[in-house]
């Protein structure tokens, strides 16, 4: 069996859990059951879920925020200041989440099924000149946020400005947007961090969630054996992410220094008042739009949050 | 080569049916014209609101990413009625007759398919994102303010289903031509074919030699 | 058979479709269709129970193109630089300019030829498009050239030539599609063509000053202009200038480290102006309507061929030919160099046939992986890389090298869009009139190539700068 697989950028951090799983599953199987990863040469990233559902390629990621209506369910993962705080949590809710009825019906409609997320940490801003270290800056600020963050940041009068993520350097540069807010990995891969003065090292607004999923048809296609394989390959290539990852994050320090970048703190009380705008209200809205759409969203918000505490209990 | 070739026109029903679908394809070409006016209109009101109020215009990538493909696809049949899709004409500026309509045949005959298979997968693509369960029947959305976005991708296979009709009628008119040896169908755009060319050239020399008689041998 | 064998068979069937007259847009999609096809296909054993698959799961991934690859930001350029130059001519612009090209430089040999090419490169600075510059000056320069005494191919050859440098001179839609393409930056690209492009005219206009002083009779000097009639003839043609200096400040503010906006929207606000101009000069709703109609059915043509190749690129996405040729070019054991000369060659060659656009959005996806692997790929530092210039630099100034090769094609034959579009305009040229005029550009050309191959400082300076 032969799977392509569609990504875009190039290859970073982000996508080390679908080279590790391309790799893992070609050894186990003697190279029987293979995975082209193909870094945007099959789609288009926002039509990544189309694709699926088209049965173009058989497996994919995306990420929810770009097309909130594709992914209703999934994108309580994407609502601001959430608390989560280390990449294990964000496994432990999201794959929780997956599992839920309501999501796998959602993806069901895309032919599609959640094999794995793609932890990320909270996204930070980076930008020049003045930092935008108060609410009052962010005034009119033209940021590069999607999903549930874009809302946050629009609660305090930014203007979100989506463009693709491998377009957000050029971007920046050209003045489309004033700020991007990203993963680390995020800001190095498509050199955000290059054209940065300044970036927030405890804005820690939420992130955005990433799923991979594989084409359901595909997926039954595959032998009893390369099934098992597929399956018990994904917490191997989770682990990989997550050291890969903590590399990163243990190198990010020096990258800010050796670029120039100011690592900006905001105040305790900025926080206190972002929280407040942007955290209940938000919450509070996306409960009762997704309940008005038949969604059991209370439900899927009280099973994030539970499992939170749980994996926090269990450390 | 590129730029629009004359399309003959008479009483006859074929050139009826052309001159009223035209009319149909004028007016998207308008409206496509028009959305290209209000991508300015949308810049000034942007900037101006950036530079004079530190308002910038909200979801202005998603407003311009809505009115693209109104620019960028409506008008294309508008196009294909006079020949304005470039091509190479290397050698059917060289045919004749009955074996120049039955290239142009092929050609219309090809682009018919395509455009079939295209209608098919772009209304596929426009039905991924429409749910009539849904607020705003919508199951696709911009990014920044949350458009849907089924009704531009609607516009495709609606875009594509004119420019198939207009197929029709080429087909219909080269085979026409070609069944009958016609040597100027109506309803098709024209080669501009070798005998007025040649006209262009005498002309040209004729000028040519009146200007040197003009000036005088040096 | 396996996706390359798919690959090369669907690229000749293509090829085919192109010569026998098929519009270039939809020949492209057919093949790309097609493609799709045989390689779902291929992916069932070619089983003819899976048929119906195969061309379900073709039409569907075909069918998303026109849509997703059209929406798009960067793209909105486009139809913009076209309704410049369709505005700036009802707002008279272009005649201004001319008018005060030829007060100060006519008084050369070859005067008129001159201004013409001068003129051209001044209206390139708001036009992103040869082919409309072309049509605009065959209407203004070539009577006043012709009137004096010119030869008629040389005048006809000087307006297609100039035409070519709007495309090189920022705002130029090539450009934004190279930039696109290849997934750079669209504003250090435009700032890339400045100095190539007026490099260009100044060859174009030393070529025409030599040509006019050793063969007497292709064009006289115009003199007898006194400095008054010269100031006087500058400010009917400032707004033009001012239109520039706008967009140029709009996109690289020279004042401070942000810029004022995109160039999107310094497209969009030098339309802006024009339009206000040209309905300060008088401009009707039946003219707007009529700008608005020709804009409409241009755009539509650039763009059907953008997401007609787009499908075909997409099947090449599939059949991952990009990467064959990339390993097979770097397999070589020429010299980078000479094997870049020979990719530059191969689209002479090529752009004989193909026009500009079209030639780009089909080759470009292979041979430039192939360019940026040959120099070292797209992160290596200059002083790793082969061509002595980073990853970078080197996708922008692969960028200039193709995009005036692009331009020269504009020119040659037999397909050469500039001076079908002059003939075109003009009742007594016939084309075959316009492409021997042309010919001398040639020459020109390939000096000009050939001088920012040896110096690609000239491409690189600006953008370095930014
Ligand atoms: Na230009
Ligand atoms: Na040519």
């Amino acid at each position: 069996t032969e799977w392509n697989v569609s990504v875009w950028g190039k290859r970073r951090a982000f996508t080390e859990h679908v080279e590790k799983l391309a790799e893992l599953v070609a050894e186990k199987t003697d190279g029987e059951f293979t995975m082209n990863i193909s870094y945007g040469g099959l789609s288009q990233p926002k039509e990544n879920l189309d694709g699926i559902s088209i049965g173009a390629f058989e497996m994919a990621q995306f990420c929810a925020g770009y097309h909130r209506d594709k992914n209703r369910a999934i994108t309580v993962l994407e609502l601001p200041f959430i608390g989560v705080n280390t990449l294990e949590e964000e496994v432990a809710v999201s794959h929780a989440l997956y599992e839920h009825p309501a999501v796998k019906e959602e993806m069901a409609q895309w032919n599609a099924r959640i094999l794995m997320t793609s932890p990320m940490p909270q996204y930070n801003l980076v930008g020049v000149g003045e930092p935008r270290d108060t609410l009052d800056s962010m005034n009119g600020m033209r940021v590069r946020a999607t999903g549930g963050l874009g809302e946050a940041f629009k609660a305090v009068g930014g203007v979100p400005t989506s463009v693709s993520a491998p377009e957000a350097y050029q971007a920046m540069e050209s003045g489309v947007v004033d700020t991007v807010a990203f993963a680390q990995h995020a800001h190095l891969s498509f050199g955000t961090i290059n054209q940065a003065t300044w970036w927030t090292a405890n804005l820690n607004p939420g992130t955005v969630n990433c799923p991979i999923v594989v084409n359901t048809d595909a997926y039954e296609m595959l032998s009893d054996d390369e099934r098992e394989v597929l399956d018990s390959s994904i917490d191997e290539s989770i682990q990989h992410y997550l050291d890969n990852y903590a590399e990163l994050l243990a190198r990010w320090d020096d990258v800010l220094e050796e670029k120039g970048v100011e690592k900006v703190m905001i105040s305790d009380e900025e926080l206190a008042k972002f929280r407040e705008v942007a955290a209940g209200p938000i919450r509070d809205q996306w409960i009762a739009d997704m309940s008005a759409q038949g969604l059991p969203a209370q439900e899927l918000y009280d099973l994030v949050i539970a499992t939170l505490e749980e994996t926090r209990a269990s450390n | 080569m590129a730029g629009a070739s004359p399309v003959l026109e008479d009483d006859s029903v074929l050139s009826r049916l052309d001159r009223g679908l035209l009319r149909v394809e004028r007016l998207m070409g308008l409206v496509a014209g028009l959305a290209i006016f209000s991508l300015m209109l949308l810049a000034v009101r942007s900037v101006g609101g950036r530079v004079t109020l530190n308002a910038p215009l909200m979801g202005y990538v998603d407003f311009i990413e809505q009115l693209m493909p109104l620019i960028a696809i409506l008008a294309v049949s508008f196009a294909q009625r006079d020949g304005t899709h470039i091509r190479m004409d290397l050698l059917v500026e060289n045919l004749r007759g009955r074996a120049l309509w039955l290239f142009e045949l092929i050609s219309v005959l090809l682009i018919l398919m395509l455009m079939l298979f295209l209608i098919w997968g772009s209304w596929a693509h426009f039905q991924r994102s429409f749910d009539l369960g849904a607020p705003w029947w919508s199951r696709d959305s911009t990014t920044d303010i949350a458009m849907p976005i089924w009704p531009a991708k609607l516009l495709v296979p609606v875009a594509f289903s004119v420019l198939a009709l207009r197929l029709l009628i080429q087909i219909y008119g080269f085979a026409r031509a070609l069944v009958l040896g016609l040597e100027k169908p109506v309803a098709v755009p024209m080669v501009l074919d070798a005998a007025a060319q040649a006209a262009a050239e005498a002309k040209a020399l004729e000028e040519e030699e009146e200007q040197e008689r003009a000036n005088g041998p040096d | 058979m396996d996706p390359i064998e798919i690959g090369l068979w669907v690229t000749g069937g293509l090829l085919v479709m192109v010569l026998m007259g098929m519009r270039v847009a939809f020949a492209a999609a057919l093949a790309g269709l097609v493609g799709l096809l045989l390689i779902f296909w291929s992916r069932r054993g070619f089983d003819p129970e899976h048929f119906g698959w195969a061309i379900t799961v073709a039409a569907k991934t075909a069918g998303q193109v026109p849509h997703s690859k059209v929406a798009s930001q960067s793209l909105s350029l486009i139809p913009t630089f076209i309704l410049i130059g369709y505005l700036a001519y009802y707002a008279g612009l272009t005649k201004a300019l001319f008018e005060a090209a030829k007060r100060w430089l006519a008084w050369l040999p070859g005067g008129l030829a001159v201004s013409t090419v001068f003129a051209t490169a001044g209206f390139a600075a708001v036009s992103g498009a040869s082919v409309a510059t072309a049509a605009v000056f065959a209407r203004i320069a070539i009577p006043e050239m012709l009137k004096i005494g010119y030869d008629k191919r040389f005048a006809a050859g000087v307006v297609a030539a100039g035409g070519t440098l709007a495309s090189l001179i920022p705002p130029s839609a090539i450009l934004v599609i190279y930039a696109i393409i290849v997934e750079q930056d669209v504003g250090k690209l435009l700032l890339a063509g400045f100095i190539p492009g007026a490099f260009s005219a100044l060859v174009y206009g030393s070529l025409i000053v030599g040509i006019a002083m050793i063969f007497k009779n292709v064009g006289p000097p115009v003199t007898g202009f006194t400095w008054g009639q010269r100031f006087a003839a500058l400010p009917p043609a400032l707004p033009i200038l001012a239109v520039v200096v706008i967009i140029i400040f709009f996109v690289y503010n020279p004042f401070g480290e942000k810029s004022w906006g995109t160039p999107t929207e310094g497209g969009a606000i030098g339309a802006f102006i024009v339009f206000c101009m040209a309905l300060y000069k008088g401009m009707r709703w039946s003219q707007l309507k009529a700008a608005l109609l020709e804009t409409a059915k241009l755009t539509v043509m650039i763009f059907t061929i953008i997401w007609g190749v787009l499908i075909y690129v997409r099947f090449l996405g599939f059949a991952d030919l990009p990467g064959a040729f990339s390993d097979w070019i770097t397999s070589l054991s020429m010299s980078p160099m000479l094997i870049l000369i020979m990719i530059l060659l191969a689209y002479a060659v090529l752009g004989m046939f193909m026009d500009a656009i079209g030639m780009l959005l089909l080759t470009l996806p292979v041979v430039y992986p192939a360019v940026m692997a040959l120099n070292g790929g797209e992160t290596v530092s200059a002083a790793d890389s082969a061509f002595g210039m980073s990853g970078t630099m080197c996708a922008i100034w692969f960028g200039i090298l193709v995009v005036k090769m692009a331009e020269f094609c504009l020119i040659t034959p037999p397909i050469g869009l500039n001076c079908f579009v002059v003939a075109g305009v003009r009742d007594d040229l016939s084309v075959q009139d316009v492409f021997k005029g042309v010919m001398p550009f040639f020459v020109a050309d390939a000096f000009t190539i050939a001088g920012l191959i040896a110096f690609p400082q000239i491409v690189l300076w600006l953008p370095s700068l930014a």
